[in-house]
């Protein structure tokens, strides 16, 4: 049976358009490819 | 595709050909980016929206720059009513390529209509108000708020979920079902829609078990080899009865009329109406903002107008640029027909500070007048004053002799008669000032020779 407490603790509330730039900015773009450069820069340092 | 470290194309080989970095994991980074951007693909071509989302989110979590999988995202977003995140997406997919860039299109799509744009950003603000009136558990608030919601914006799952959530609490089982169709038609592989389309399957079923319990009210008996079953309540049907069924079944469907068919023509001419309303406010809102732009323009001009206005009443007041070009004018004109003694006075009528941030042309004429027309009327006034001293006409002697000194700092004679003035008019306090002044100013010069005597005969007189 559902428990309509618990379900609605799973909506969010959506973004309006006066949030869009700040959640633009927020934006986590960490990537594995930023992870991947600074996994091999790192190694590289460490050889020179 | 381009190696990670010099920006070169790569070829079949682990290493770059042209900077020699190891390009092996990249390689497989990259083409797992593009294998979640298919898998998405997929998924939305056959309308699974949720499962299109993880995987073209899984895409950019490998490779962020994967511009089809964001603006595929961002489309996905906006086919689930998700406008902002849509937004939000394209705008950074135009930010990471400017050029030759779908999103473009989409964005311009989105902002040619801006009232549209209002309409829905009001439906999400309208959302989430009706997110909190769950939570304070005012649920008929948030039926009527999520209700106008998906009015304005049809495909915004999550709106149609809460409502479907709401009516299985309140055990409105048929328009739960109604909601939750609507939802997956929108997307068909939503994981919270299916789980509450079970919850009520199971929870009609239980009904309907149920149902079926209380129908079993029945008699069953044998007669004979044979077995009877017979309801407990049987009516043999007459010919009243018929009639009165068929007078049943005339006023059920009159009412069916009353109150289906008419209310859905009703709806008809009020969408139709409300259609037409929302163009006239389309209009209303692009006039508004026409008038706005009109008002500030109006503005501008305004302020502009003060500062000329400022500054020509700079230029024209008392102390203004124009007057200074009259003085100088009529001191030219009185010093051409002799009169040095007003074409002075004139002339110092000027303000020092206008002339020194006058044009060059006006700062040199004034200088060459000033020189010789102060020159001049030095002289004349000395000539008058000493003229006066003469005839003992004192205290014009002074007036005058104090303009000579005043227009030539170099007339020391004006300057000793003047003393010589105060000492015949006995005003012997400014006699010594001046003696003093003259003695001062104009050391070993026959003035000053003469006024430390005559300051002696008024010190001695004291």
């Amino acid at each position: 049976m559902i428990n309509f407490e618990e379900e609605l603790k799973k909506f969010h509330p959506s973004l309006e358009v006066e949030e869009a730039e700040e959640a633009i900015y927020n934006h986590d773009m960490t990537d594995m490819m930023d992870i991947l450069r600074e996994v091999m820069k790192e190694s590289k340092d460490r050889v020179q | 595709m381009k190696c990670w470290n010099c920006g070169a194309d790569l070829t079949a080989h682990d290493f770059c050909t042209s900077c020699g970095a190891e390009v092996k994991i990249y390689k497989t980074v990259i083409c797992l980016s593009n294998r979640y951007y298919n898998e998405g693909l997929e998924k939305a071509k056959v309308r699974d929206l949720s499962g299109a989302v993880t995987c073209l989110k899984q895409s950019l979590k490998y490779n962020k720059k994967n511009i089809q999988a964001r603006n595929l995202l961002g489309l996905v977003y906006y086919e689930m009513g998700e406008i902002v995140a849509a937004l939000s997406e394209w705008v950074i997919s135009k930010n990471m390529q400017s050029k030759k860039n779908i999103v473009d299109d989409y964005i311009k799509a989105v902002q040619s209509n801006p009232a549209k744009l209002e309409e829905i950003n009001q439906s999400i603000k309208k959302y989430n108000l009706a997110l909190v009136y769950c939570k304070q558990e005012s649920i008929d608030l948030a039926i009527i708020q999520l209700k106008k919601v998906l009015l304005v914006n049809p495909k915004l799952i999550k709106a149609r979920q809460l409502l479907a959530l709401i009516y299985l609490k309140n055990e409105e089982y048929s328009l739960a079902a109604k909601e939750l169709k609507k939802a997956e038609e929108i997307d068909s592989n939503n994981t919270m829609t299916l789980r509450y389309l079970r919850e009520l399957e199971l929870v009609r079923g239980k009904k309907v078990n149920v149902v079926s319990e209380k129908k079993e009210n029945k008699v069953t008996y044998k007669v004979g080899n044979d077995t009877v079953i017979q309801p407990k309540e049987y009516k043999e049907s007459t010919g009243m009865s018929t009639v009165i069924n068929i007078i049943i079944g005339l006023v059920l469907g009159a009412a069916l009329v009353g109150y289906i068919v008419l209310p859905t023509k009703v709806q008809m001419a009020k969408n139709d109406a409300d259609k037409e309303i929302k163009q006239y406010s389309e209009q209303v809102a692009v006039k508004n903002a026409a008038i706005e732009d009109l008002e500030a323009s109006i503005e501008g001009l305004k302020v502009k107008n003060k500062d000329i206005q400022s500054k020509l009443d700079e230029y024209e007041g008392d102390g203004g640029a124009l007057n200074a070009y009259d003085a100088l004018l009529t001191a030219s004109n009185l010093y051409m027909d002799g009169k040095s003694t007003e074409a002075a006075d004139a002339i110092s009528s000027i303000d020092p500070e206008i002339v020194n941030s006058a044009k060059d042309g006006f700062k040199t004429m004034y200088e060459k007048l000033n020189g010789e027309v102060m020159s001049k009327a030095a002289n004349e006034f000395y000539d008058i004053g000493y003229s006066a001293y003469a005839n003992g006409r004192y205290e014009d002697a002074v007036t005058n002799l104090q303009k000579a000194y005043a227009m030539d700092a170099t007339a020391s004679n004006a300057l000793y008669y003047t003393g010589r003035s105060y000492q015949k008019m006995g005003d012997n306090e400014n006699a010594a000032k001046v003696f003093n002044e003259v003695m001062e100013k104009f050391p070993g010069t026959k003035e000053a020779a003469n006024a430390k005597t005559n300051l002696e005969s008024v010190t001695a007189s004291q």
